[in-house]
């Protein structure tokens, strides 16, 4: 599934280390959901887009939509 | 000029508790117990020697356990979060599925050479039992 996490944390001036601590998962977790290794559960990709004050639908894309 | 990093946000972890058998101290620990279990059995056997090496053996899994250092599979071993979790899930998912393909194996093998197929028949029998009343269990409470 491809997501925007990466843009979104970059624009906040984030790493990976910061958005997992304050997620609560590991730095790697969030690593490999930015890849698109993994899909997160709708707790986190709900935790994620409520972080970005963003809608679910528009962080996450199922199948490539845009 | 680079500018730091902002403070991590400060918001409340959303993963489960840590449960108590996730502690790296709880892997150590039963590592231990497993290899006194070893040391108990091996000599009640007649084969100290024999048991004293499988209690170093569990004793060095458990230091693993303790001193990982930066190794992402043993940290989050004792810090799983939800990936590492769903990681667990399809590995256990996984063994499970070559011990039964090992035990049908082994059953036919004895079969075929005359034999009654025990203990391997008991045992696939075990995992045949236990993945039916899993399946029931758990479709009863989701």
């Amino acid at each position: 599934m491809h997501n925007d996490i990466r843009q979104l944390r970059t624009a906040k001036g984030l790493s990976q280390g910061q958005l997992a601590a304050a997620m609560g998962v590991s730095r790697q977790t969030i690593n490999s959901i930015e890849t698109g290794r993994y899909t997160p559960s709708l707790p986190l990709a709900i935790a994620l887009a409520q972080f970005f004050t963003r809608p679910v639908e528009e962080v996450f894309h199922a199948n490539g939509t845009p | 000029m680079p500018t730091a990093p902002p403070d991590p946000p400060q918001t409340t972890p959303r993963q489960p508790p840590r449960r108590v058998w996730e502690s790296p101290w709880w892997l150590a620990g039963t590592s231990l117990v497993l290899g006194l279990a070893m040391l108990a059995a091996a000599w009640i056997g007649g084969h100290p020697a024999g048991g004293v090496v499988m209690l170093g053996v569990m004793v060095a899994v458990g230091a693993v356990f303790l001193l990982g250092g930066r190794s992402e599979t043993i940290r989050l071993m004792g810090q799983p979060d939800e990936r590492w979790r769903a990681i667990d899930l399809t590995a256990t998912a996984i063994t499970g599925l070559v011990l039964i393909t090992v035990l049908i194996g082994a059953f036919l093998w004895e079969l075929a050479h005359g034999r009654d197929g025990a203990p391997y028949t008991q045992l696939a029998a075990i995992a045949g039992v236990t993945y039916l009343a899993a399946l029931l269990i758990l479709r009863w409470r989701s």
